[in-house]
């Protein structure tokens, strides 16, 4: 029996009708009926170890890693599972804990296989941490360990270790509660019980990486990243995924100035602790793709091939090329295919710039769209600024008025295009053919797509994560993008380059910095006043109108 | 997909489904039923009763593969399985095991190439009053000794 | 002074099964009593008088378990019988099942009256082929006669009994695993809080009893609690069935006043040691999982709190008698095995202590034993013990750290690698 001596113990405070009190280590701490002492410990700044439980999945109790103490009760019980109750005082570092999760630890690793070194999750890996933290630091097994499958390919991207397997089971309950696509089950009991699938049923959801991110150790690791990097020297960079409309907040993993890998972060307003596997990959494109290297001039005259320039003297061809074709109130001449992919930032200088410098009306946004919205996460809707892009009076995506454009230029009407951040010949929106008929066609893209090698001017901008901008989410959430990256060369995201062109049509203003356009569209554009870097901080905010 | 088992166990699984307040308690019972008329159950039958009953395939295989009388494999026409529990294994359960590999020419867990037998060790029968003793399929065999267990294995086809 | 049958008055009456034994030996009149004279609150009243303790293994007050139901009717109530019977030493419940089943049905009926439940379910372990077709004839033969369906013994009380069979898996007979797997699911254990009368089968109030603890209430029923709560001592009232196994002459269930001495079962009842040669060693009194007796320390009355005192429990009554020619690591190691095939895997201390318990012992019976090794397998079930889930992690870490207790020497000397001194013939 434990020896508790009742000491002189802080005073309870208040609690409302709904709440309970209590001293965890003799702190007082104050939560809701219905939370369990792992979570008030969690408020009164306490962590109490433990595998299993994950807030966004059933509590399952089998690693017992957070058995704690509580006054009057003869037997350890664990946090996860014990409702916080009114005067209970808990115990989460006494001797008798201290042993107990000694013990556990004890357990998990006289099978665990000595893999540390061969093993993603070194570096990140809570059996690391604990065995560091609570372990004995010595082993007493000298048995032969249980063996088991290595290297089973359990789906398409993910791999399995079941020696590595602690049987927590969260893996098994997020697809069963999750992604509801009840791929993994337990299979077996006592020390052979192993994870697994049914045969020909391999885990194939879009959220399978999501497993990856929740097992405690090894065992599910993700494929892409398999032996790419240690983790201790990844920068992680709070920042959003740009894959759909969903906007699910993402770290961006660094080392040696490119992204390694993306993982959700929490956000209990846009995707709680998930992301898609598709938006895991979505930063790939940006290594996959061609890069377009430098701004590109095709002389006038012929079919002449474009040649390296300067970006300044790019600008100035391009801006010479459209003024050509007329512009202020005669600029019924020119149109612009602006993309729902770019930034606010971007957007807000292709609005200032195109439409009202310039004089552009015709100005489509293209429809990206995919499947449907799963009901989770994933939009079908694949860019993620739809909404900012209509809330600046570009308007929404619209496949009509792209086809209207299409219809002007085939016509002669159209002479003069402008594309920003978009591929109409290789989305098959434009045909090399129709495009032949422009005197003028000036494109800003991050990477040398057909567009891009059909005009007459290209001008290079950064890509995702290379510079900072704001998406606004199709649920009205406006949320910041960060820099994770330095691009080559010192490439500058589009809107400076629209900025370029603006002046070369009389535009005063010059932005030192993404903030300071945002400053201006802020103060601008109703929908966004009040609103900074500042305030969207980490976790964005929910635009007034939403 | 067609059944992998006998209409007359189809019908039997459907009307297991109405037996319960829930339809889940329906599966430990149907596997006996696919059980009872193929031998074990197999990856088919597992499939096939996941869809019947509502549930997820890898959830049945974890079923299956849980509890000890479900086969995945054919065994022997007399599967044989002795006790090794320690009330038995006082009264010599530990004989009553070479005994039988020797007769039968197989390891525990084995199978006669000719299918006739197979041998396996089990957990306590609840028979401890009758040890050391075996069930073969579904009757049990109690007092064994060499002489007893040559005269059963002999009525054993 | 010799006791007479009360749970074991029928078992050998010729087909003493079938209902018309059981009628013509005065059979179902418990049933006619309770609903005539007793309101379903009122049987419980009267059951937590007589004082029974579940027979299963926990020994909990049966009346006081029912006593937890919520008040409400809100939802369906489920009366789960425990026939799982699968602790090593135990063959009471098979007994009763096998020889006397209408008994036991009766029991259910009176119990899923008290309890306001009319869809019982008879839990019985896959193994029992027999068990489980006998029982469900008993219970189609009820159904005939009116002693079950609908308005029983025209009361107005409806109640069906639904047999269902495990699948080969010690831990169902834990009362929360048995509901997972009544369930059709994997034999889980639960967390508990909440308990199975709050939140049970299929998430309804359930009561788990056990297959004699039901057979008992029959009694209760027939003739009062009064009368129940005078066999036996106070807090430990009622019939016993003792099940003696291992180095007796006449292993077989003995039935007894709750209570009844050790030493009278093992000599009197059970005819004593198999061989002259081979003296008592030790015995295991309550089944597998509970702390091993030795010798010196049989001089102990079988009941729950006289066994508590001594150091161990009366368990499922499993008495397991070991001589002289046991080896007590080899004993160990048997049980080891048991307990590593039958855990469920779930949680952390069982699922890696038991294996590794196996390895150990192996090591020690095979002559390669470490000098920490008595000291290890304490330490390890030490942390095992009041860590698990659910009762299976005492149910090793007990029979583990008892052995080595109290019987150290002996893994010392396979420790020092001097062999093992009771090899002698243990498997004759």
């Amino acid at each position: 029996m434990p020896d508790i001596q009742p000491q002189t113990q802080p005073q309870l405070p208040e609690a409302a009708p709904d709440e309970v009190a209590l001293l965890i280590d003799d702190r007082p701490v104050v939560v809701k009926k219905g939370t369990t002492v792992l979570q008030a410990a969690e408020k009164a700044g306490l962590l109490i170890p433990h595998y299993c439980y994950h807030p966004g999945l059933s509590i399952a109790g089998n690693c017992r890693m957070c058995l704690i103490e509580i006054e009057k009760m003869p037997k350890l019980q664990i946090g996860c599972a014990t409702l916080a109750s009114q005067g209970m005082v808990v115990r989460t570092a006494s001797d008798r804990v201290k042993n107990m999760r000694e013990g556990i630890m004890e357990f998990l690793l006289i099978n665990h296989p000595l893999d540390c070194p061969i093993c993603d999750q070194a570096g990140e890996c809570r059996l690391q941490q604990y065995a560091h933290d609570y372990g004995a630091g010595e082993s007493r097994f000298t048995e032969d360990k249980v063996h088991s499958p290595k290297r089973v390919d359990i789906g398409r991207h993910v791999m399995f270790d079941a020696e590595r397997c602690i049987k927590c089971t969260r893996c098994v309950r997020f697809t069963d509660e999750v992604s509801k696509s009840h791929e993994l089950g337990l299979f077996e009991r006592g020390d052979h019980a192993i994870i697994g699938t049914f045969p020909d049923r391999p885990l194939d959801n879009p959220y399978s990486g999501n497993t990856v991110d929740i097992c405690p150790v090894g065992a599910l690791t993700w494929k892409p990243f398999r032996f790419r990097t240690r983790v201790w020297f990844l920068k992680d960079v709070a920042s959003v995924c740009a894959g759909c409309a969903r906007g699910c907040n993402v770290n961006l993993s660094v080392f040696d100035n490119r992204i390694r890998r993306m993982t959700p972060r929490f956000n209990d307003q846009v995707n709680d602790w998930w992301m898609c596997d598709p938006g895991r990959q979505s930063f790939e494109p940006l290594y996959d793709k061609p890069r377009l290297e430098s701004a590109m001039v095709r002389p006038e005259g012929g079919s002449a091939t474009a040649a390296p320039a300067a970006v300044r003297d790019a600008l100035d061809a391009a801006a010479a090329r459209l003024r050509g074709l007329g512009s202020g109130k005669s600029a019924e001449a020119l149109a612009a295919i602006v993309s729902a992919r770019l930034t606010l930032e971007d957007l807000h200088l292709a609005a200032t710039v195109l439409r009202d410098t310039i004089g552009i009306r015709r100005i489509a946004v293209p429809v990206h769209e995919e499947g449907e919205d799963d009901g989770l996460l994933i939009r079908c809707d694949k860019t993620p600024n739809a909404r900012g892009a209509a809330l600046l009076g570009i308007g929404a995506p619209d496949a009509g008025r792209v086809r209207e454009i299409a219809a002007g230029i085939a016509a002669g009407k159209v002479r003069g295009l402008v594309v920003i951040g978009e591929d109409p010949v290789g989305d098959g929106l434009l045909d090399a053919a129709t495009l032949r008929k422009l005197d003028a066609l000036v494109v800003i893209d991050w990477w040398n797509s057909p567009t891009v090698a059909a005009a007459h001017v290209a001008l290079p901008c950064s890509g995702y994560g290379e510079a900072e901008g704001v998406y606004v989410s199709f649920q009205g959430r406006a949320q910041l993008s960060r820099a994770a990256v330095r691009p080559r060369r010192e490439l500058t995201p589009a809107w400076k380059l629209l900025e370029g062109l603006g002046h070369c049509f009389g535009l005063a203003a010059e932005f030192r910095s993404p903030a300071a356009v945002f400053d201006d569209l802020a103060a601008r554009v109703p929908a966004f006043a009040g609103l900074s870097y500042r305030i969207l901080g980490d976790s964005g905010a929910l635009l007034k109108e939403s | 997909m067609s059944a992998p088992v006998s209409p007359a166990t189809d019908r039997a699984i459907d009307a297991l489904m109405t037996l319960f307040p829930h339809k889940g308690s329906a599966l430990l019972p149907a596997l006996y039923l696919i059980q009872d008329e193929k031998g074990y159950v197999s990856q088919e039958s597992m499939s096939y009763v996941a869809e019947k009953i509502g549930l997820s395939p890898v959830f049945v295989a974890g079923v299956v593969t849980f509890y000890t009388m479900f086969h995945r494999r054919p065994v022997g026409r007399h599967h044989i399985q002795v006790c090794r529990t320690l009330s038995c294994a006082l009264r010599g359960s530990a004989a009553v095991v070479e005994h039988l590999k020797t007769r039968l020419g197989i390891e525990v867990g084995g199978t006669t190439p000719d299918g006739r037998f197979s041998l396996v060790e089990v957990e306590c029968l609840g028979a401890c009053d009758m040890a050391p003793m075996c069930q073969i399929n579904d009757e049990e065999r109690h007092f064994l000794d060499a002489g007893k267990i040559d005269a059963i294995l002999e009525t054993l086809e | 002074m010799a006791f007479e049958p009360l749970l074991t008055r029928n078992i050998n009456r010729p087909e003493s099964r079938r209902i018309e034994t059981y009628l013509a030996a005065g059979g179902y009149q418990g049933l006619r009593r309770v609903l005539k004279e007793f309101t379903p609150e009122a049987m419980v009243d009267e059951v937590k008088k007589s004082g029974l303790r579940g027979r299963g293994g926990a020994g909990f007050p049966a009346g006081v378990k029912w006593g937890f139901l919520p008040k409400n009717l809100d939802k369906p109530r489920y009366l789960c019988v425990n026939a799982d019977e699968s602790e090593p030493g135990t063959f009471k419940d098979r007994l009763l099942i096998e020889k006397d089943p209408h008994m036991v049905l009766e029991g259910i009926i009176i119990s899923s009256y008290a309890i306001q439940c009319h869809t019982a379910f008879f839990y019985i372990r896959g193994e029992f082929h027999q068990g489980a077709r006998i029982f469900q004839q008993a219970i189609d033969e009820a159904h005939a006669k009116g002693y079950l369906g609908r308005n029983i013994l025209g009361s107005g009380f409806d109640l069906d009994v639904i047999v269902y069979r495990g699948a080969g898996a010690y831990i169902c007979g834990e009362e929360t695993a048995l509901l997972e797997s009544l369930e059709g699911k994997r034999g889980l254990p639960r967390l508990k809080p909440p308990f199975p009368a709050i939140v049970g089968l299929y998430g309804c109030p359930t009561i788990i009893n056990n297959v004699e603890t039901l057979a008992n209430v029959t009694l209760i029923g027939e003739r009062g609690a009064a009368w129940f709560a005078g066999i036996g001592r106070e807090k430990n009232t009622g019939p016993k069935l003792y099940c003696l196994s291992g180095h007796v002459k006449r292993p077989g269930v003995y039935e007894e006043a709750l209570g009844f001495p050790l030493m009278e079962l093992i000599n009197e009842r059970a005819g004593g040691m198999l061989r002259p040669d081979r003296p008592l060693k030790a015995v295991v009194p309550g089944g597998s999982s509970m702390r091993i007796l030795p010798a010196s320390k049989c001089d102990v009355l079988m009941d729950f709190d006289s066994l508590m005192a001594a150091g161990s429990m009366l368990g499922s009554a499993g008495v397991i008698v070991m001589d002289s020619s046991t080896c007590i690591v080899g004993a160990l190691l048997n049980l080891a095995g048991f307990y590593a095939h039958e855990s469920c895997g779930q949680c952390t201390p069982c699922r890696e202590g038991t294996g590794w318990f196996v390895k150990i012992l192996t090591r020690l019976e095979a002559g390669q034993g470490l000098p920490g090794d008595p000291d290890l397998l304490a330490s390890v079930a030490g942390r095992v013990e009041g860590n698990t889930i659910c009762p299976f992690g005492e149910a090793i870490a007990w029979p583990v750290q008892s052995y080595v207790k109290e019987f150290r020497a002996e893994f010392e000397e396979h420790a020092a690698r001097k062999g093992c001194p009771s090899r002698a013939a243990a498997a004759s």
